[in-house]
């Protein structure tokens, strides 16, 4: 019966042909109000149902028994339909029948009134009408209205509206009414739960009864509410002590999982006593959730359910498994993974879900298919695939956990199976364990939770405890190791040895007492699972290792897939290996190594080496044989830069030698290799290198090498950076050292040319292994290798490299700053003083400039250099500060000594100074301006210094030169008798004492000594001592000697000769003279020119301005002005022997108003002591301190005449008087 | 104290920077490798599940045959995984409580750079020690 509502239709008036078609057009219902469980109500969707007669046969075939059984499918409503066209006939023949039918209270009814009457003919309508309204009054309550009015011509929407609701209201009562008669019969069953007469079967019978009629009613929820009732209601009446029950399992079939077929066996087959068999019954309580949930949408859920269920139900089975098919369990797990992989995802369409939830979707998924494959690897493993399963430890850990099958007893072989062990003989000899590359020696990580030998054997009950530990120490002791192939450095030929002497090719009928070889379990097994499995296809997989490997393959990309759509990166990337493993089996290398490096990527980037150690060399060896020898190289690179713990260091070894193979061999793409996690580097310990700017300098680092043995380089360079700019613009830096790298720790010392300034950090390290270039960027902090392999790139580095702004590094200043002497070779002191660099190999270039001489016959004295900080504390350095080297210097250049680099020396050079002048004296009559930048001459110095003469100091220093005396003359008197008494002064320019021994005055013409007339001075005091800075003073006695030129008198020079010596230091200043030659006398002779005038004064005339008259002078008024003239001596020459002198009166225009004759002749006698005045009348102009008219004497010469006063003087001048004839008498 | 138990210290990275086993079962070569697989992978269940959770023990997140993972999470997302098959889990979270204390010294040890491989001797013998303990 199919699983609808269905509603009778009670057809009073023959017309359900007529609505038949529109009254099905209404099923299902498109919405339905229903009320769940919980009476609440829940709009359903689509209800469907149907329609059927009440003459119909399907309600009238049943048993009464049955009826009983099948009540909730009793229909849920009835509809009457009805016509009347005559009142009459209603009241007298329809209504009485109607009551009839409606009377049978449990049943819910309404009337469908159909009115036949045509819309035009109104009679008819009218009748029609009136018959409703009878019906209605006769038939609708007060609470219900039950009847609907169904036009047969064109039925109006709000009839359908109504019959819907109407309908509806049937459903729900009646649905409602049932469910209450279900839930009190349970209550009832549940309270008698523990009662001996309980039965489970009519628990369950009314319990599915009901999960049903929701089912029907589309209220899952509910349903599958019951369904987890009964589950829970079944689970613990079967676990409740009690008769043995029958698990079941048993029938052909059974293997295949029926978890979401729940019509797969029919109950009444599963019925035992008061329950079912639990094998099939709780597969059937699953199918059934099952449907329901994936009716509701939910195939999430039956995938977790499942993955439960499955796991749960394994556990069931074990329990169980004596007395069930040898690997039931295994063969029942991987058909319920593989039936519900399939029906959750044909169901799943990931559309409208949380990524949380399409995650677990596919986790779960993931789940399912891993448990399948390990199940299945472990079918495989039985009937001897082992040797083609990868010992990884993904299925060594799920194999190896996982305990064997445990039947009751071991399936035993079968006769005339010979031909089969000899096969699986020959497949397991066949099977050579893979010779890994590098010759790695593992132990193969085991498959078998204990030997499988050891256990099929103990598994047959008649096996004697004897025969068994012969078996094991049969052969050579590693027999059992041989069969179970875990041995696989053991040698074949060994093996043969073993198998063939054995009795098993001759004997196929077994004794029973002989245990059985491994060969034969795996006949047996297969034997016996060939009649455990009854799905041909699913044991079609196991026929053969190919088939195998087809659905080992499938099982893990399903289960790989899955893991990753989950985001379960790990679980699928461990997959990805297994997948690659095969690939690789198969030589199909490409996809094999597609898989290895995710797998390597992920285990390498999260550090779980062990596991990396694992499949590298596989990844490596794929490499290998594709030739992509980039990858093999950084490979094999990885593989040394691993925990040396994980490899032996004869594996190490054979790493390293497969480096050096291929760099040195010719290589179609030369790539760069990395090596940052084998070769590590760092700058030494302590600080940084400093550097100053523009020097070169030798960075020393430490590289630690990965390598198990010594590698050779073939260069190797080093890259900075500045730590301040991201540019990496800086040329690598090749190393001198010698290019071979020990294991562990080497230094190795770069030579860095000069950079820029800023501080620098390691960038990378570059260099060459044959041709194969590599790179490292990983810099270890610091420490021993154990900690390299863990590489912080947040943490910040160190710099390795400062250089330092430009600064001065040296300072060259002249030693002395007091004049020297001009003419005479004189040391000039240099102050070269480094500031913290060394000098070393300095050398120093000295250009003097013009008018300077270098003698450089001369040796250059060095020395150290005494500061005032340095005299303190130099007790004991005194010998080394007192020392005094003597260098040659050639063309300029001085080499400096090896001792002065790092102190402050004093370097003394002889120079001359070239001044081809003739000092000249200074006397009042030819005053002279010296100037100091006369004796200035300039040395440019230049050092060159650092290591490679890189640095250049550069100085341009003035020296200044001096005559050592500056001379001046004056007449200190004029005797009467024209005797002139002469004062030479020596005023002495240098820091020096000068002891002048001897003065000579050679005198010009028109002058002559007087007395000896050697020149010599008036009195002999020398030697005379002038100490520094002072002066001396020597007279000459000479008189004016008659002459006839003037002109030679005038452009003629005295010379004085000075004969002295000196005696100074050349740390203050000037000092004696370098000896050119040995025995140079010390006396030095100072030559200057003096020029004498004559006359030197000769007044004539004497001119004194008078005292005014008035007190005051004011402006405007008349002021006269006198001046006196005086004849001091009778003129001598005749020439000027007029009486009348010229006179000139000379006044400021502005200030004064000459009103008398301006100038003019007047008349004096030339006999001495004649006097007259002069008076002019002024007026001054300007009030204030005006300077008075003067009276100059046009004709005689200014040095003729003393004036009184002698300079300018000033007068007051007061403002004019006030006048008052200007003023206005106040009124 | 339970025959098999592997513990490691995993960093926020993932990455192992510790591992100890410390079962009184004799050690086998072949297990330390199950142990590290089985620990890695339970690393794809720990990711999702220390978002879901405030508590620092997240008790035992994954199941291998009859070995359970047992995590911790510790300051800054450094997870100590416990691989295990005793069922005691106060003695499970006392004795990673007790290794959270001994990890914060590390931490707070100036020479120790966060992330990097716990080599301190004194550390892996309290350890083993407290696993005596508790485990």
């Amino acid at each position: 019966m199919a699983d609808f509502l269905f509603l009778t239709v009670e057809d009073v008036s023959d017309l359900w042909l007529n609505v038949k078609e529109s009254f099905e057009g209404r099923v299902p219902v498109k919405k339905a109000c229903l009320n769940n469980k919980a009476r609440n109500p829940v709009f359903v969707d689509n209800l469907p149902a149907e329609f059927i007669q009440t003459t119909d046969s399907r309600l009238r075939s049943r048993f009464p028994q049955e009826q009983y059984l099948f009540w909730f499918r009793e229909p849920y409503a009835t509809v009457v339909l009805v016509t009347c066209e005559d009142l009459d006939e209603f009241k007298t023949i329809l209504k009485p029948r109607l009551k009839l039918i409606v009377q049978n209270d449990e049943r819910e009814w309404f009337i469908v009134f159909v009115s036949k009457a045509h819309p035009s003919n109104d009679q008819a309508s009218k009748m029609a009408k009136k018959v409703y309204a009878r019906l209605e009054a006769d038939f609708n309550t007060k609470k219900r209205e039950r009847c609907c009015k169904f036009d047969l011509h064109g039925p109006d929407a709000e009839f359908w509206d109504d019959f819907d609701s109407k309908m509806v209201d049937c459903i729900r009562n009646t649905l409602d009414r049932r469910v209450q008669f279900y839930e009190e019969e349970i209550r009832r069953l549940s309270e008698q739960r523990f009662t001996p007469i309980w039965n489970f079967c009519n628990f369950f019978i009314l319990k599915e009864s009901l999960a049903f009629m929701f089912e029907m009613s589309n209220l899952h929820e509910d349903s599958l509410r019951e369904y987890d009732e009964l589950e829970l209601c079944y689970s613990e009446s079967v676990t409740s002590p009690g008769k043995h029950r029958e698990f079941g399992g048993l029938d052909t079939g059974d293997d295949q999982a029926a978890l979401l077929n729940p019509g797969f066996k029919a109950l009444t087959q599963i019925v035992q006593d008061d329950v079912f068999r639990e094998f099939e019954f709780r597969q059937y309580i699953f199918a059934c959730q099952a449907k329901l949930l994936f009716k509701l949408s939910r195939p999430i859920e039956v995938a977790a359910r499942g993955h439960a269920f499955v796991v749960g139900f394994s556990k069931t089975l074990a329990l169980h498994e004596n007395s069930l098919p040898f690997c039931f369990r295994e063969v029942w797990v991987i058909t319920a993974c593989l039936g519900l992989i399939k029906s959750t995802t044909s169901h799943y369409d990931g559309g409208a879900v949380s990524i949380d939830t399409d995650k677990e979707f596919y986790r779960l998924q993931g789940d399912l298919y891993s448990l399948c494959r390990i199940k299945f690897m472990r079918l495989a493993y039985l009937i001897g695939y082992g040797v083609e399963i990868e010992k990884s430890p993904v299925n060594s850990a799920s194999l190896s956990m996982l305990p064997w099958p445990k039947p009751a007893t071991w399936p035993s072989i079968p006769p005339d199976s010979s031909a089969e062990v000899m096969e699986k003989e020959k497949m397991v000899l066949q099977a050579k364990s893979r010779e890994k590359l590098f010759d790695i020696h593992r132990k193969p990580l085991p498959l078998e939770p204990s030997l499988l030998l050891r256990e099929a054997n103990r598994r047959r009950a008649f096996l004697s405890v004897g025969n068994l530990s012969e078996l094991y120490d049969s052969a050579d002791g590693s027999g059992l190791d041989a069969n179970s192939k875990l041995s696989p450095n053991r040698s074949a030929s060994n093996f043969m040895t073993r198998t063939m002497s054995g009795p098993a090719t001759s004997e196929t009928s077994l004794p029973v007492d002989r245990p059985m070889r491994l060969s034969e379990i795996h006949v047996a097994a297969e034997h016996a699972l060939k009649q455990t499995i009854s799905d041909p296809d699913f044991m079609s997989s196991l026929s053969s290792v190919e088939e195998f490997e087809k659905r080992y393959m499938e099982l893990t990309k399903g289960a790989a897939d899955n893991y990753h759509r989950s985001w379960w990166k790990r679980h699928g990337v461990v997959l990805d290996g297994e997948i690659a493993a095969l690939f690789f089996k198969h030589g199909n290398y490409d996809l094999a190594v597609k898989s290895y490096e995710k797998v390597c990527a992920l285990y390498s980037a999260e550090g779980w080496e062990e596991l990396l150690a694992d499949v590298l060399p596989d990844l490596a060896e794929c490499q290998k044989i594709l030739n992509d020898e980039a990858g093999y190289l950084a490979s094999c690179v990885k593989l040394l830069s691993l925990d040396s713990t994980l490899f032996s260091s004869k594996e190490r070894q054979a790493f390293q030698s497969e480096v050096v193979r291929l760099a040195h061999s010719e290589m179609k793409y030369l790539v760069p290799l990395d090596v940052s996690s084998l070769i590590t580097f760092a700058g030494s310990a302590g600080p940084p290198l400093e550097l100053c700017d523009g020097d070169p300098g030798t960075l020393s680092i430490v590289v630690w090498s990965g390598f198990p043995d010594d590698i050779t380089l073939e260069s190797l360079s080093l890259r900075l950076s500045a730590s301040s700019s991201a540019d990496e613009g800086i040329k690598a830096i090749k190393s001198s050292d010698s290019h071979v790298l020990k294991p562990g720790r080497n230094t190795i010392s770069f030579d860095i040319p000069p950079q820029k300034p800023g501080s620098y950090v390691l960038g990378a390290l570059t260099g060459q292994i044959g041709k194969l270039s590599f790179r490292s960027h990983g810099f270890s902090q610091d420490g021993p290798v154990e900690t390299d392999e863990f590489m912080s790139f947040e943490t910040p580095t160190r710099p390795v490299l400062k250089v330092r702004k430009p600064r001065a590094l040296v300072d060259i200043t002249p030693a002395v700053s007091s004049a020297l002497l001009m003419n005479e070779l004189q040391w000039i002191g240099l102050i070269v003083k480094p500031i913290d660099y060394s000098l070393k190999g300095g050398i120093l270039h000295i250009d003097a400039g013009a008018e300077l001489k270098i003698e450089e016959s001369q040796m250059i004295e060095i020395e150290h250099y005494r500061g005032d900080v340095e005299h303190a504390s130099s007790a004991d350095s005194s010998a080394e500060a007192g020392r005094v080297e003597k260098i040659p210097i050639e063309n300029g250049k001085i080499k400096l000594p090896d001792w002065a680099s790092d102190v402050t020396t004093l370097v003394w050079f002889p120079v001359r100074a070239i001044d081809d002048t003739i000092a000249r004296g200074e006397s009042p009559a030819s005053p002279q301006k010296q100037s100091v930048v006369d004796g200035m001459r300039m040395i440019a110095l230049k050092l060159e210094f650092g290591v490679f003469h890189n640095q250049v100091f550069e100085r341009t220093i003035a020296v200044h030169f001096t005559n050592p005396f500056h001379v001046s003359t004056r007449v200190v008197d004029k005797c009467n008798d024209g005797t002139l008494l002469l004062q030479v002064i020596l005023c002495s320019e240098v820091k020096a004492t000068l002891h002048v021994k001897d003065v000579q005055l050679d005198l010009q013409s028109g002058f002559e000594h007087l007395g000896k007339g050697d020149g010599r001075p008036a009195s002999s005091l020398f030697p005379l001592v002038v100490a520094p800075s002072s002066r001396a003073g020597i007279l000459f006695i000479i008189r004016l000697s008659g002459t006839k030129d003037l002109d030679e008198v005038e452009n003629a020079d005295s010379m004085l000769n000075i004969k002295y010596g000196i005696s100074g230091d050349r740390t203050t200043g000037a000092h004696s003279p370098v000896p050119a030659q040995v025995g140079d006398s010390e006396e030095l002779l100072f030559k200057i020119a003096l020029r004498l005038k004559r006359p030197v004064l000769d007044p004539c005339l004497a001119v004194g301005f008078l005292p005014f008259s008035t007190d005051s002078l004011r402006v405007g008024q008349l002021v006269n002005m006198k001046w006196r003239v005086e004849r001091l001596k009778t003129p001598e020459d005749s020439n000027i022997s007029s009486d009348e002198i010229l006179y000139q009166v000379d006044a400021n225009p502005q200030n004064w108003m000459v009103a008398g004759r301006k100038c003019g002749h007047v008349s004096l006698s030339n006999e001495q002591g004649s006097r007259m005045e002069i008076t002019v009348t002024c007026i001054p102009l300007v009030s204030g301190y005006v300077h008075p008219p003067q009276l100059g004497l046009p004709e005689v010469g200014e040095v003729n005449i003393s004036c009184n006063p002698a300079g300018p003087h000033l007068v007051c001048v007061l403002p004019p008087a006030l006048s008052t004839s200007y003023c206005i008498p106040a009124a | 104290m339970a025959s098999t138990a592997c513990f490691v210290i995993v960093s926020k990275n993932d990455i192992p920077i510790y591992e100890a086993e410390v079962g009184s079962a004799p050690k086998k070569e072949d297990l330390a490798h199950q142990h590290q697989f089985i620990l890695h992978a339970a690393l794809d269940v720990v990711q999702d599940l220390a978002w879901t959770t405030n508590a620092m023990f997240l008790r035992s997140v994954d199941r291998f045959s009859d070995l359970v993972v047992s995590v911790y999470d510790s300051v800054v997302h450094t997870r100590f995984m416990l691989l295990h098959d005793s069922r005691s889990d106060d003695g499970i979270k006392s004795f990673f409580q007790e290794v959270h204390e001994l990890y914060i010294k590390i931490f707070l040890n100036p020479l120790y750079l966060p992330g990097s491989r716990i080599t301190s001797s004194h550390f892996d013998t309290k350890v083993r020690a407290l696993a005596r303990k508790y485990l």
